[in-house]
């Protein structure tokens, strides 16, 4: 027995061992790359980076009157040792411009937003992983922990298949790249030389732990090795995170270079050339809309399998995994907004045209469409919330006051979609008699639409306090005081949100930007306190019947794939934006685009190609989630092994 | 439509055989008549849908580049074909709906884009060298309103822009509200009052408490009108006009760019031509050429001065014929057409080197000419593949290799679609189109 004993503490001093080994290794490209990014660093605090100074020493040997052209940074303002080439300035030959007989711009575009799409579906769906298996972790209820842990499996075997059609399309776009828009790669490349190898050893690192932790998951299932293994989904994610980060900083140094003198010379600081004015603008954004994409790409599989199922488990099954891939999409959608106002304010401190170009310019038009799908968003959410308390014992009680929510979330959607500002031919503008339209230019301010789209999501949160009660009702002490106090909080965060949209009107649009604060103020009290209090109402809870899972109408699934849909619609569109507010530039002001292809396309044009990125995606993903249903059915079942992606039995609460 | 179905047919033909085959094999193998009846109405829907997806597709080629407005009604034919697919084959109902759905959702969403007003963006304007040190105080002006308006006239057209991009912030109408930057009506008069302003401290640069105090070291501050809007020009950020700094700097940094440097980038010869239309409009008297380049050489370093000749000016214009953005007449000069050939409706087009270009006859025919080899299907990809590779089908009786085969690195896409959109347009037995629908 005591050597069995030791035995089996000799094997998990080894696992530990290897496992931390494992992270060592894992984890090298970033130490790789500090001491490069320290570097890198230098020269701001008062000198060149050590591959600039050895340089400068060995010229020094040579002779000391050889000097180093100093040049100065864009945007950081900062002197630096000019050691790069300067931007080409490209002619529309096939030497710069290479193609085939189709427009390359469109080629890069699909081959760019198919990569990103499925890239941001790998990087989203591990984080929901590691937040589904610590709640599993965490879990005392052992079924539920059960389930939950189950469900981070799900999620994972769905991703695997795709994380290499992620790599493949990666490697199209270098091709894409490289094959039509040579010189401006070249370029970039040369200015990310630094770290490009750092990327591509992180890839390795990422596609290392992601198999480790999936093939993993049987054989770490219990207590240390458990935790180990929900650890490794901390190391994945982080690894995941450092990626897009990485990738993000060239497409931020696209729009707001750095690091480079006017003519593109890299200075030797590749800690400018990646934190650009919009770097981390774009990180926040970028993780935020990922998180709500991935979710939303979940709930659509779920919805898949729901609407396919055989039996009641399955149904039950596929309607959790459903709710659960929506509740988490939507939890990262409701701060999207607020990451997108604040990307806008950097855009606008970074260039006034830029960001007049965005949302009063040439640009304009698209962010209409923007606004009607985030409220399409918002009310396809809402549907679904209260289509799901159909499942609930009690959920009945809250139907008739549903018409009230539509009407709030309708006028809220015309509010926030209304135009104050439009691009217009001057036959247009001479019929209309000036830019704004004489009745409609009164409306549409920005205090106006932001009370529209903070009425919006106020409601999505009542709606979701609704549904968290929908089965049960408060049973502590203080529940009435409890809930003429949340009633009460959120009737004041409507008036306040009403009255400051329309003060707007009455003061100078300078003035008018800052009524943003009290609004969005109101809702994020909304959402947390709102939230918090009723969780902590609900501590004490009469129960009035269990969750019926699968006991859903099928049309609420079509609202979690008009859900999908419109999340990937919606990134399309905004990084067609992102993209073209660069205008005929390859780098924002420092590398000019002379292809045929330098003008912007119209918005329907943008909007087809957007359609079709969109269905090419959705085609492709079905096919991955039939090649991961493929592989679950051929996969060895041992017997003393609990199945993988069976049904767990329908929870009694959640 | 006709002429969609037989596309249709011409481009799904093997799949409609496979269909008919397979309805005779399900009526020589089902010997149950109800399976076999079963079978035949299930190979008839799926008929129907093939039908439907092929026209839906040669709709979505016919009318890509073209009537784009069209294209959402290939999206909700396969929507409708899905749902019928899900309805009638159970087995793959659930993925044939949702198929169908988002196709649906991807339909609304692109006629929505399709139905509201299109705006394209164009080329960046191409550089022209221009001698203003010769021009007429008139003629500056004339060219000022050309840099910040976008062409002679436009100061009075609301929303115009030029190179200068300066309407985007600054009012230039009297009572016109600005509420992003000052309104520059009267800046002339105002100029010479800004640098008494308590903040501007004349000939005392230091005691600025702005985030950049001078133009550049050692360059002081204004003392004369215009000198102030040199500076302004120059550096922004050394005196803000109150309530219009960047949000949160106190005034203490203006957002808006030094106009010599990208994205802007004027020259001091475009920058004369613009101070001088702000007097000039005015009914003022305007500085000379030689006072305004002087005020501006006190605040734009030598080696910060853009030059009109510079390297990347004739990489920028690219070697382009023509951009697109020119009427439609100018449009064939420019590329050089009219010597070769006759185009009906182009005064001047009536060369006899190259086929009389009637396209919207001749290219349908040139189709269906068994001699054709090129890889078009449609008159519209016929036409643009005559002027990128005109060797790819010779009409008969003229010489190969007589047409430029460059043209595709000369004319820019948009040029080569005005071009395309106004050669389809010509057919034999019809009026001529209106030149102003292509200008």
């Amino acid at each position: 027995m005591g050597r069995l004993t030791s035995g089996r503490a000799g094997k998990k001093f080894l696992a530990v061992t290897g496992l931390f080994a494992m992270g060592v290794m894992l984890l090298l490209p970033i130490f790789v790359a500090l001491p490069a990014l320290a570097g890198g660093g230098a020269p701001a605090a008062g000198g060149p980076p050590p591959d600039v100074v050895a340089a400068q020493e060995a010229e020094g040997a040579e002779g000391e009157e050889a000097k180093v052209e100093i040049g100065r940074d864009v945007y950081y303002k900062t002197e630096g040792p000019v050691v790069g080439a300067p931007a080409p300035k490209t002619q529309d030959t096939a030497e710069f411009y290479p193609r085939y007989n189709f427009e390359s711009r469109v080629l890069l575009w699909v081959a760019n937003q198919q990569h990103l799409y499925y890239g941001s579906f790998v990087l989203a769906v591990p984080i929901f992983c590691m937040c589904i298996e610590f709640a599993g972790l965490l879990s005392k209820d052992k079924a539920m922990a059960k389930k939950y842990d189950q469900l981070a499996y799900d999620f994972i075997k769905i991703s695997l298949t795709a994380y290499s059609l992620t790599a493949i399309l990666g490697g199209i776009l270098i091709f894409t790249f490289l094959t039509l828009y040579p010189a401006f790669f070249g370029y970039l490349s040369s200015i990310f030389r630094p770290v490009m190898h750092i990327y591509a050893l992180m890839f390795v690192a990422e596609s290392g732990t992601l198999y480790i932790y999936y093939y993993g998951w049987d054989k770490m299932k219990e207590g240390l090795l458990k935790w180990l293994h929900a650890s490794m989904s901390v190391v994945l994610n982080v690894i995941g995170t450092v990626l897009m980060f990485l990738a993000n900083s060239w497409i931020g140094f696209m729009m707001s270079p750095a690091g480079v003198d006017e003519q593109g010379r890299y200075l030797g600081n590749i800690w400018h050339v990646i934190h650009t004015a919009l770097w981390n603008p774009l990180n926040v954004h970028r993780i935020l809309g990922n998180m709500a994409f991935g979710g939303g790409v979940v709930a659509a599989y779920a919805a898949y399998r729901f609407l396919s199922a055989k039996n009641d488990e399955e149904r039950a099954h596929y309607d959790w995994m459903g709710y659960i891939a929506m509740a988490l999409g939507v939890a990262f959608l409701i701060p999207l907004p607020f990451a997108g106002y604040w990307l806008m304010r950097e855009v606008y401190a970074y260039r006034q045209q830029m960001g007049i170009t965005l949302m009063g310019g040439l640009l304009a038009w698209l962010f209409i469409i923007q606004a009607t799908m985030i409220g399409i968003l918002f009310l396809t959410t809402n549907y679904y919330l209260w289509q799901a308390l159909g499942r609930m014992t009690g959920g009945e009680r809250f139907q008739r006051y549903i018409k009230y929510f539509v009407f709030i979330l309708v006028v809220g959607l015309l509010v926030f979609i209304t135009p104050h500002t439009i691009v217009m031919t001057p036959a247009e503008l001479k019929a209309m008699g000036g830019q704004q339209h004489p009745v409609l230019g009164n409306y549409g301010v920005m205090s106006a639409k932001n009370g529209g789209i903070n009425a919006i999501i106020m409601t999505t949160i009542a709606s979701f306090i609704w549904y968290q009660r929908g089965n049960r009702v408060p049973a502590v002490k203080w529940a009435k005081f409890g809930n003429i106090f949340l009633i009460t909080f959120f009737v004041v965060a409507h008036l306040n949100n009403i009255w400051v949209a329309c003060y707007g009107y009455f003061i100078p649009a300078n003035v008018r930007i800052g009524l943003s604060v009290p609004q969005v103020a109101g809702t994020l009290s909304c959402l947390f306190f709102g939230s918090a209090l009723n969780l902590a109402m609900l501590k004490q809870s009469r129960e009035l019947g269990p969750i019926r899972w699968g006991q859903i109408a099928p049309r609420s699934q079509y609202a979690l794939i008009m859900l999908a849909t419109a999340f990937t619609w919606m990134m399309g569109l905004m990084g067609y934006i992102r993209s073209s507010v660069r205008l005929f530039w390859h780098v924002n002001e420092i590398m000019r685009d002379n292809s045929p292809w330098a003008y912007t396309h119209t918005i329907g044009f943008g909007a087809n190609v957007i359609s079709f990125n969109v269905l090419f995606f959705w085609i492709t993903i079905m096919f991955v989630f039939w090649l991961g249903a493929l592989g679950a059915k051929k996969a060895p079942v041992p017997a003393t092994q609990p199945v993988p992606g069976a049904a767990p039995q329908p929870a009694t609460g959640h | 439509m006709v002429e969609l179905l037989t596309e249709a047919i011409s481009i799904g033909w093997p799949a409609f055989a496979f269909l008919i085959g397979l309805l005779f094999y399900f009526q020589a193998k089902a010997t149950d008549p109800v399976q076999k009846k079963n079978v035949t109405f299930k190979t008839f829907i799926g008929m129907l849908c093939a039908l439907m997806a092929f026209i839906a597709i040669a709709n979505y080629k016919n009318n890509f580049y073209g009537e784009s407005r069209l294209l959402p009604v290939s999206l909700v034919m396969i929507t409708c074909l899905a749902y019928i697919m899900g309805i009638y084959f159970t087995n793959i109902g659930a993925l044939m709906k949702i198929g169908g759905f988002m196709f649906f959702v991807a339909a609304a969403l692109s006629g929505y884009g399709n139905w509201l007003p299109q705006v394209e963006g164009g080329f960046p304007p191409p550089e022209v060298k221009l001698d203003f040190q010769s021009m007429t105080a008139q003629q500056l002006g004339d060219e000022g309103e050309k840099i910040i308006f976008g062409g002679l006239g436009q100061s009075k057209v609301q929303g115009a822009i030029g190179k200068g991009q300066c309407p985007l912030c600054h009012g230039f109408n009297q009572g016109f509200l600005s509420e992003r930057a000052p309104n520059l009506w009267d800046v002339p008069a105002r100029a010479e009052e800004r640098l008494k302003h308590e903040k501007y401290h004349m000939n005392d640069p230091g005691s600025r408490d702005t985030v950049q105090k001078e133009a550049f070291e050692g360059s002081g501050t204004a003392t004369t009108g215009q000198e102030y809007i040199a500076e302004s020009h120059a550096c922004p950020s050394c005196f803000v006009v109150p309530g219009f700094g960047v949000k949160g700097t106190n005034d203490k940094e203006s957002p808006m760019p030094r106009i010599h440097k990208p994205p802007i980038s004027l020259t001091l010869g475009e920058l004369a031509a613009v101070d001088t239309w702000l007097y000039v409009r005015e009914g003022k008297d305007a500085p000379t050429y030689e006072e305004i380049q002087a005020s501006y050489e006190k605040f734009i370093p030598e080696a910060d001065r853009p030059q009109a000749s510079a390297d990347g000016d004739e990489a920028a214009a690219g070697g382009v014929l023509a951009t697109g953005e020119e009427p439609i007449t100018d449009l064939f000069m420019k590329a050089g057409c009219p010597a070769c050939h006759t185009i009906p409706g182009i005064e001047g087009a009536t060369g006899k080197v190259g086929p009389l270009l009637m396209e919207g006859s001749n290219a349908p025919k040139r189709l269906k000419d068994p001699g054709y080899g090129g890889h078009a299907t449609s008159a519209r990809e016929y036409i643009t593949e005559s002027i990128l590779n005109p060797s790819m089908y010779v009409v008969k009786d003229f010489p190969d290799n007589q047409m430029p085969k460059d043209f595709g690195l000369k004319l820019s896409a948009g040029a080569v679609n005005k071009i395309v959109d106004y050669l389809s347009s010509l057919k034999e037995g019809q009026d001529l189109p209106s030149l102003e629908d292509f200008n």
